[in-house]
């Protein structure tokens, strides 16, 4: 989201605007998503998590010093509970249970019902063949791209703080990211 | 890792096959091909997020609650601020397996301690006071706690997932920044 626009909107959800605080849960939300899932909760600790960081952030309405910077701001408190949960976590580890990927593409794929064509079975075993080479791709990787595939898109300053990455490197990091995504494609003659 | 906890190339940042690592994998592309590079990855990147929206959506339920939380929206609430987090400053004590969460929340001269366990949760308000006292739980969710003359108050259930006390005390209400029990 634009951050004029952003800022625009905070101020006038401030003022009692309940359709511009709409605007910013439906404009902000995916990025906020997309920080939690690049995180790797559980999904009852992820939700948690995104609720949190919405309650928080109505409740800190009026008194965020740059409105215009609300994605930051979102993105920021996201990582830190994100954090705060992997803490408390010390014992168990995220998640690399290979069941997450079966999980995924047997219960939550709403591709599933389109596949009666030919051509929508070869999409969907494209984006299934996506999503698992992003799965393996190594877990630096597969956090920044989780963030940057958040739509809208998201700015190079809301991943620098949602993933402690100095803004100047996710450029760069985000071309290697995806270069080496594609070569694992390519390998699997998917490209 | 590095000391900042920026990824090396031990941490998957690294390319396969190409070698150097410098990103750009050979010397000889043209501003031609890089361009043709550039527009290629930035495909792929839209071609993850149609994925990500079909695999990995957001929940339309914590899309509602978030609308709902609009009702949190209070200006006339004055907030009283994490200072201290146990899960986050406390040195970890060694053999006790599943200790308490200390909390203290501050807002201005007023200091709420908060103590969250198995079996419920403890607090005392400080400069110790009457107070009345609430857990919120989400938009609409409120349950009282009870609470002496010395700003001591139990409840005896554990919050479950995000959780605020709103505090009415001396005509004013303070309620604890929103977090995840």
């Amino acid at each position: 989201m634009d951050r004029a626009e952003v800022g625009a909107l905070v101020q006038s959800a401030v003022d009692g605007d309940a359709a511009a605080w709409k605007a910013l849960v439906e404009g902000l939300s995916p990025l906020v998503w997309s920080v939690v899932r690049a995180h790797r909760l559980s999904d009852a600790d992820g939700h948690e998590v995104y609720q949190t960081v919405w309650f928080r952030f109505a409740q800190h309405l009026g008194r965020i010093r740059e409105p215009d910077k609300a994605g930051s701001w979102l993105a920021s408190t996201a990582r830190n509970e994100c954090l705060k949960v992997i803490r408390g976590l010390t014992r168990l580890l995220p998640t690399d249970d290979p069941q997450v990927l079966d999980r995924v593409s047997e219960d939550r794929t709403p591709e599933q019902s389109l596949i009666d064509a030919e051509e929508q079975a070869a999409e969907a075993e494209r984006i299934r063949l996506l999503w698992q080479e992003l799965e393996e791709l190594g877990d630096r990787c597969r956090q920044l791209l989780r963030v940057l595939m958040a739509s809208p898109p998201p700015s190079y300053v809301e991943v620098s703080v949602a993933l402690g990455i100095a803004v100047g490197s996710i450029g760069p990091l985000r071309q290697r990211c995806l270069r080496r995504l594609r070569a694992r494609l390519d390998a699997r003659g998917a490209a | 890792m590095s000391e900042d906890g920026f990824p090396t190339a031990e941490d998957g940042f690294d390319d396969t096959g190409s070698g150097t690592g410098s990103g750009i994998g050979s010397g000889t592309d043209s501003d031609a091909d890089a361009g043709a590079d550039a527009e290629a990855l930035d495909a792929l990147e839209e071609e993850l997020r149609q994925t990500a929206a079909v695999l990995d959506p957001l929940p339309a339920g914590l899309l509602q609650l978030a609308m709902d939380a609009y009702a949190l929206h209070d200006l006339d609430a004055r907030i009283a601020e994490l200072t201290f987090d146990s899960l986050v400053d406390a040195v970890p004590v060694r053999g006790v397996d599943d200790p308490p969460r200390m909390l203290t929340f501050q807002a201005g001269g007023l200091t709420v301690d908060v103590e969250v366990n198995g079996d419920g949760l403890l607090g005392q308000v400080l400069p110790p006071q009457p107070a009345h006292i609430e857990v919120l739980g989400g938009p609409g969710a409120v349950r009282p706690l009870s609470a002496d003359g010395m700003g001591r108050f139990a409840g005896d259930t554990p919050p479950a997932g995000p959780f605020a006390l709103r505090l009415r005390t001396g005509g004013e209400v303070i309620v604890t920044e929103w977090l995840r029990a």
